[in-house]
């Protein structure tokens, strides 16, 4: 029983980083109907400049951790501002291959550093023996790595629900025209979201690195593991999101966790989350919390 | 019939058959017949090394796809990143029949055009499977189920003891009328059988919109509710899309997999469907010749990036890697700065050049 309950705890760990690294993808196509491909390149670069702040400029993680939040929050502004902004309004297919794009020039810089080839680890900076209770253990960097993804979700949904600007990001995913006309900058309002995107991203990316070591082809998978993450919980839901990461969590320890190594399979918690991709958008493509807007041909 | 069959100058039509001609000229027949024989002739009288040789294959087998893909993603309007698994489909078709008949049985050797066609057919099922979500999905829902197909092949690949695990199965060397081709003309051989593949499908794909089963493809790219008020399904049509695309698909994989004398998942992995992606347009999504200069440029600047590598890297410490560091960042950046400054691609300047030079000296 205490291997079940250990699955339950590793699912939920990895769901609550999925569900913090869906949320900068549902942030942004919220606002301004962009998927973004190159969200696992940011949270890459996130986790390798915290790494780079607090083990060779020796500043301490927490504020470190901060520090390459608000670097990154610039980095995604500025994006948006140099890329992402000339393309409103392009065709879809413009959008994505520009995102994709980009991840191709963040993956091409990032291989310029040491990161792109060589492994890195945080130094440890919290107690390394695990807590344990009646045979289920959970490491203290995978406790405070949840501890901060609820509280950030947190303070992102309060942020939505109640701050002038979040309400008028909200206002422009609702209805672009009207909120133009009661004076919400909806460029400016793109440009929010991505930067915000991008903050949750580095967080995402620290706490990443700090569980798993930094190893640039993990980190940009995220990249795209998240989209079955997204599409579950429906693209423009942050509820969804969290909702979504976590059940996918699951799905993922479960599977390693029972199904592979019997019937010969192997590797199934890689593939399991697309087939159910494939599902979720044949019987319910606009996931579990997402608006109802697909169009049926 | 106009009175000048040679210039384009004074010319029009009073027929819709005259308006559909490939060429609308006869200097057009004439210039597009010379770069033909041109194509065909020069492996004869240029010795080419095998490397560049190899490039030059690449580049064909490239534009086999890159034509799939335009059908579906530019002429159709469905965002495809799938497009190497479908590929990955045909030279794993011709993978199998190795891995069951043996290498050079002599099926694979004497009987490899039908092969290529059987891949391709393959392909085509596996196409209209995969675009079976298109019955319902548009866009970004469409791009992220092909996505998901490209994943759910990848992992298959690598599990099935079948497929070696991704390892590459080789695939032997096949037999002309002149005898086995051997390692000299192996590239060569390759050339004109992609040639001649790429010169059937142009004519097939060029004709291809001037029939109601090309027009209905760009009908319901541009609005599938009139599409549909007029008589053709759209459901239908994207799925016959996905097929025609996956098609083509499988005759480059088949080829990719008889070039390279084996099939591996290293082919046909994500990084290669956006590649692909990104050749079409780079060279003009939606557009014939764009499919020709896509997957030309991409490569060629590739060839570059790493002759510029191995040169610079001589003056860098040797630790490193230049190369994997500048491929990917100068293919992102031909990407963005082709979407931001060019969405039109190559093909637009292609376009530009040939309206210049037709009423040259006059300028209209």
């Amino acid at each position: 029983m205490s291997y079940f309950f250990q699955i339950v705890i590793s699912g939920m760990v990895v769901g609550s980083i999925y569900a913090l690294a869906a949320l900068g993808l549902v942030l942004i196509y919220k606002s301004s109907r962009v998927a973004n491909f190159a969200h696992g390149q940011i949270i890459a670069s996130g986790a390798f400049i915290t790494y780079a702040l607090t083990v060779w400029a020796a500043i301490p993680i927490y504020i470190s951790f901060v520090m390459s939040m608000v670097i990154t929050f610039l980095l995604a502004w500025s994006v948006e501002r140099i890329f992402l902004r000339r393309l409103i309004g392009e065709p879809i297919i413009s959008v994505i291959m520009v995102t994709i794009g980009l991840a191709s020039i963040i993956d091409g810089l990032i291989y310029l550093t040491p990161f792109g080839t060589k492994n890195f680890s945080f130094p440890t900076f919290l107690p390394p023996e695990p807590i344990a209770f009646s045979g289920v253990s959970i490491s203290w960097t995978q406790l405070v790595g949840v501890i901060i993804t609820i509280f950030l979700i947190g303070g992102f949904s309060w942020f939505f629900k109640k701050s002038t600007i979040g309400i008028s990001m909200r206002a422009v995913s609702d209805d672009q025209f009207a909120s133009m006309s009661v004076g919400i900058s909806v460029p400016g309002v793109f440009g929010l979201a991505w930067a915000m995107a991008g903050l949750s991203a580095a967080a995402a990316g620290g706490i990443i690195g700090n569980i798993t070591g930094l190893n640039f082809d993990t980190l940009h998978a995220f990249g795209i593991v998240v989209f079955p993450v997204v599409i579950l919980g429906g693209l423009d839901s942050i509820l969804g999101a969290v909702v979504a990461g976590i059940i996918m969590g699951l799905i993922q320890q479960f599977a390693s966790g029972y199904i592979d190594g019997n019937w010969g399979l192997s590797g199934t918690g890689e593939v399991l989350p697309y087939i159910i991709l494939l599902i979720i958008l044949l019987i319910k493509p606009h996931g579990l919390f997402g608006i109802h807007e697909i169009e049926r041909v | 019939m106009a009175a000048n069959r040679w210039l384009a100058t004074g010319n029009f039509f009073t027929t819709y058959q005259e308006e559909q001609r490939t060429f609308i000229t006869s200097l057009d027949r004439l210039i597009f017949s010379l770069f033909l024989i041109v194509l065909f002739i020069w492996p004869i009288f240029f010795s080419v090394s095998r490397t560049y040789m190899l490039v030059v294959d690449n580049i064909l087998v490239a534009v086999i796809a890159v034509l799939g893909l335009n059908l579906v993603t530019g002429f159709a309007g469905l965002i495809s990143i799938g497009h190497a698994a479908f590929m990955g489909v045909g030279a794993y078709t011709i993978a199998s029949f190795s891995r069951i008949l043996g290498d050079s049985h002599i099926i694979i050797t004497h009987f490899w055009p039908l092969l290529i066609f059987i891949a391709g057919v393959a392909g085509a099922i596996t196409g209209a499977i995969v675009g079976l979500p298109s019955l319902r999905l548009k866009h970004l829902y469409l791009a992220i189920a092909t996505l998901s197909f490209q994943m759910i092949f990848e992992w298959a690949i690598k599990f099935l003891t079948f497929f070696n695990q991704g390892q590459t199965i080789s695939v032997g060397r096949v037999v002309w009328f002149t005898g086995e081709v051997g390692r000299n003309d192996h590239y060569i051989f390759w050339y004109y059988v992609a040639l001649v593949i790429i010169v059937l499908f142009g004519f097939v794909v060029s004709n291809l919109f001037k029939t109601r089963y090309g027009r209905a493809l760009v009908a319901v790219r541009d609005n599938d509710r009139a599409a549909d008020a007029m008589g053709m399904h759209p459901g239908f049509t994207k799925v016959y899309a996905f097929a025609l695309s996956g098609f083509l698909a499988g005759v480059a994989g088949a080829v990719h997999a008889f070039l390279y004398k084996g099939a591996g998942i290293e082919s046909f992995t994500l990084h290669h469907s956006i590649t692909y992606l990104a050749m079409a347009i780079v060279g003009g999504l939606g557009t014939l010749n764009g499919s020709f200069w896509g997957p030309a440029a991409i490569e060629i600047l590739n060839l570059q990036v790493e002759k510029f590598s191995e040169y610079a890297g001589n003056y860098l410490p040797s630790a490193m890697n230049l190369a994997t560091a500048l491929r990917p960042f100068t293919f992102g950046l031909v990407i963005v700065l082709f979407l931001m400054f060019e969405p039109r691609g190559i093909a637009n300047w292609w376009r530009i050049a040939k309206s210049y030079t037709k009423t040259w000296p006059f300028r209209y």
